[in-house]
């Protein structure tokens, strides 16, 4: 039987273009008919903009107030509603649906402690409940959700927890009140791999053992296939297929599927013997922050990375892996010179990292964030004839302003982009373009060290796997070598001649990327593969 | 990247009522300052016995003072001068302020900390009093009044710029620039400071107001401006003791002062909200 029923639903919003004069909307999800049945876990996939979370945001009827449903019904345990009152569809979220959210720290009210926060529900749906009998639920809920020493938790606040701890104590107070559906809006992106691991399973746990239905929205498809019996596809605001997980991710049907399961690209490559770059038991400290140190009070350096050892041979492509706070970052950055208190030797081109850094050989990055990457209030011509003119004085070559931009027109026809970017913002580019003028940016100072931190975690996975490409296929036509610092096991399998696994600062295992995988040593290094495989 | 034309701007006007009107209040002023240094229907300065103290007519529209100047011609020239104080003093003030809070704000250190409590002190001194100490260290006079006006407003520009530096240099589009050799001084005039445009602006055009009104006051204490050069404070000073007999006196100076602050700070929040 089915518990959730949508039929034909569209949605719009205004037109966010307000110059124009014209007042057009925006469809955002057109015709989409979906069905959830009790008990079942069904995944929603699709990239940002997919409409993905506002088809699940107008079943518990959240939208923003300018969405228009323009059509259709829904249709919860057989009522409409979309014909319920206010009031009616307050007693039904919490008691009928719940949902919980992607950032756990922005969900919970960091000035209330835990137990009022999970106990919200009860109170309000059960305003005739004792306070004994729903300090028993709460404490009941938070060991049911895997938590440990509930009692404390529950005089705790938020900022006390962390991230997986939050994420659980939102889970809790989603199932307070034994609700019979339970949205889950990328529950687990903001959270390191290990812990996303573990609140998986703990999803998959409580629906075995409630029964409750969960509808599952994700962007990332080994999420999907470890929790979801159903899958649905959307794209552009429709949906573009639905079956079986294991049947639509192995053997997709449709176009838009397909590029969506594409595997990552494999690196092609062999790396040479020469040593470009080696670390050699390097201490990295950080500097304390500057609202801790003062005028008067010096503050300590604080060791960050401990002893680390490594090298980077001509062509190769080193990947660096550990989950957040393991210092694969800082790492990256002491590499670049964004950061210089360290002890230790490293060398680079055969001569000290700092004289290099002084050198237009130094080597580049590619940063996670694209968004962020490029000054908002400047074109993109501007901001890579600034990198190319800076790189020529480095070099102490002169050019005039017409080969320049000769030069990165041809830059971006290089990362297959066209040339009209050259006068655009970074606002008005996708993620994916983003990247690539970033990547662009990097190789523009013709690097023989280029150095990824996370550069697609930040993007779709259609657009990832065809940035990944473009990666490798740069690094094969310029013989770079690139270290890739990423928390994504998967890609790094299939991109990475070498693998080093970082654990809170420590690097715990060196190897070939197939032995590393195949024959681990550490304990670590053994549950992040665990974390990652299907 | 959309052109700026003509019926683009009409639509932005459109969409923010509030820059459009700022604006438009500024630029008659504008006009009619520019016009004041050139033209006035009357002398600024000649008194006229036969005409003392008259209502507004036809002929003075805002009548005339005690001496028989029209007011409209002095408003008119006043408005000139103190407009140009005003632009003056936060040049002054901002170009300091600015280029003292971003460095602070982008090297930060012992250097940071001691300068800004340095603003601190000068924020902490109610500015009047502050501006009539240098007034009388420097003696009266316009440039005086700009000079003392212009380090009183270094500490807000300071504060505003070295805020929006913090908040945009750990930035990566920061960071990149510096991994590619970037001088710290292109990086932060031309990086960082573009995108503080909007807050610096908006500062401007408080900063404006309040040179407005310092000036004003100052003049009206008779620490600024000196007779016979009109301005609006002074004019607001002298009219004082015919409020009774000739409130056209007073009352014309002081709508202007009013509307140019209303201009400005139209224009501001406009801007703040666009």
């Amino acid at each position: 039987m089915n518990l959730v029923e949508v039929n034909h639903l569209s949605v719009s919003f205004p037109d966010d273009d307000p110059y124009d004069g014209i007042e057009e909307r925006d469809t955002i999800i057109r015709d989409v008919s979906l069905s959830i049945q009790k008990g079942e876990v069904l995944g929603l996939v699709g990239e940002s903009g997919s409409g993905k979370s506002m088809s699940a945001l107008s079943i518990i009827r959240l939208l923003k107030q300018t969405a228009r449903i323009d059509g259709g019904e829904i249709l919860f345990d057989g009522k409409n509603l979309l014909s319920l009152s206010e009031k009616e569809l307050c007693d039904l979220r919490g008691l009928g649906i719940s949902m919980i959210f992607q950032e756990p720290m922005t969900s919970l009210d960091p000035v209330m402690k835990i137990e009022p926060q999970v106990a919200e529900a009860l109170r309000l749906h059960f305003p005739h409940m004792s306070e004994a009998e729903i300090h028993q639920r709460v404490i009941k809920v938070l060991q049911d959700v895997g938590l440990p020493d509930p009692q404390a938790i529950c005089m705790q606040y938020p900022h006390e927890l962390s991230g997986g701890m939050r994420q659980r104590v939102m889970i809790a107070s989603a199932l307070i009140t034994e609700p019979k559906l339970l949205i889950a809006d990328e529950p687990t992106t903001a959270l390191d791999v290990l812990i996303q691991a573990q609140i998986l399973d703990l999803l998959k746990e409580i629906h075995e053992k409630t029964g409750i239905s969960i509808l599952f929205i994700s962007h990332d498809l080994n999420v999907i296939r470890r929790l979801c019996s159903r899958v649905i596809v959307m794209y552009h605001g429709k949906i573009v297929e639905e079956g079986e997980t294991l049947r639509v991710l192995d053997h997709p049907r449709d176009e838009y599927t397909k590029t969506l399961v594409a595997h990552t690209p494999r690196v092609q490559t062999r790396p040479k013997d020469r040593v470009l770059l080696s670390m050699d038991k390097v201490t990295i400290y950080y500097p304390p922050r500057s609202f801790e140190s003062s005028l008067f009070k010096k503050m300590p350096l604080e060791p960050y990375v401990f002893d680390a050892s490594l090298t980077l041979r001509e062509n190769e492509i080193l990947g660096i892996v550990g989950g957040s706070g393991s210092g694969k970052s800082t790492i990256g950055k002491v590499l670049t010179g964004l950061l210089g208190t360290y002890d230790g030797n490293i060398q680079v081109f055969g001569s000290d990292l700092k004289e290099v850094l002084k050198t237009p050989e130094r080597p580049q990055m590619i940063f996670q964030d694209p968004g962020s990457a490029l000054n908002p209030s400047r074109t993109i011509g501007w901001t890579l004839m600034e990198t190319l003119r800076s790189g020529l004085k480095a070099r102490r070559k002169n050019e005039t302003e017409k080969e320049m931009k000769e030069q990165i027109l041809s830059m971006l026809r290089e990362v297959d982009l066209s040339e009209e970017i050259y006068d655009r913002y970074p606002r008005e580019l996708s993620g994916g373009q983003r990247q690539r003028v970033c990547i662009g940016q990097a190789l523009l100072y013709d690097p023989e060290i280029l150095i990824a931190d996370e550069p697609v975690s930040a993007l779709d996975v259609t657009v990832s796997s065809q940035v990944l490409r473009l990666l490798l296929s740069l690094q094969e036509k310029r013989g770079m070598s690139i270290i890739f610092i990423s928390h994504d096991m998967s890609i790094v399998r299939s991109i990475c001649h070498r693998l080093l696994v970082l654990e809170k600062g420590r690097i715990v295992e060196e190897g070939d990327t197939e032995t590393v995988f195949t024959h681990p040593q550490h304990p670590y290094t053994r549950q992040l593969i665990a974390a990652s495989m299907l | 990247m959309k052109k700026w034309t003509l019926s683009r701007i009409w639509e932005y006007c459109k969409v923010h009522p509030k820059v459009f009107a700022g604006a438009l209040i500024l630029f008659v002023f504008l006009i009619l300052s520019l016009l004041g240094q050139v033209w006035t229907p009357f002398s600024v300065t000649k008194m006229d016995p036969l005409s003392v103290s008259q209502s507004p007519s036809l002929l003075h529209i805002f009548g005339t003072d005690n001496f028989g100047r029209d007011v409209f011609s002095r408003v008119i020239n006043g408005c000139g001068i103190t407009v140009l104080v005003a632009l003056l003093t936060n040049l002054v003030g901002g170009g300091i302020g600015i280029l003292v809070g971003s460095l602070t704000g982008y090297f930060g250190g012992s250097f940071d900390q001691i300068l800004m409590r340095i603003n601190d002190m000068l924020l902490s001194f109610p500015s009047v009093l502050l501006a009539l100490l240098l007034i009388s260290f420097l003696g009266p006079g316009t440039l005086n009044v700009v000079l003392a006006l212009g380090i009183l407003f270094i500490p807000s520009y300071a504060r505003i710029a070295r805020g929006e530096v913090i908040r945009f240099k750990d930035r990566d589009f920061v960071r990149s620039a510096r991994l590619q050799g970037v001088s710290p001084l292109r990086i932060i005039f031309l990086h960082i400071l573009p995108n503080a445009r909007i807050s610096l602006f908006t500062a401007a055009a408080i900063g404006f107001n309040n040179a407005v009104l310092a000036e004003a006051s100052m003049s009206y204490l008779g620490l600024g401006l000196q007779p016979p050069t009109p301005s609006l404070g002074r004019m607001l000073f002298e009219a004082q003791s015919y409020l009774l007999n000739c409130p056209w006196y007073a009352l014309f100076p002081g709508i202007t002062i009013i509307l140019m602050i209303l201009g400005a700070a139209l224009l501001s929040e406009g801007l703040k909200e666009s």
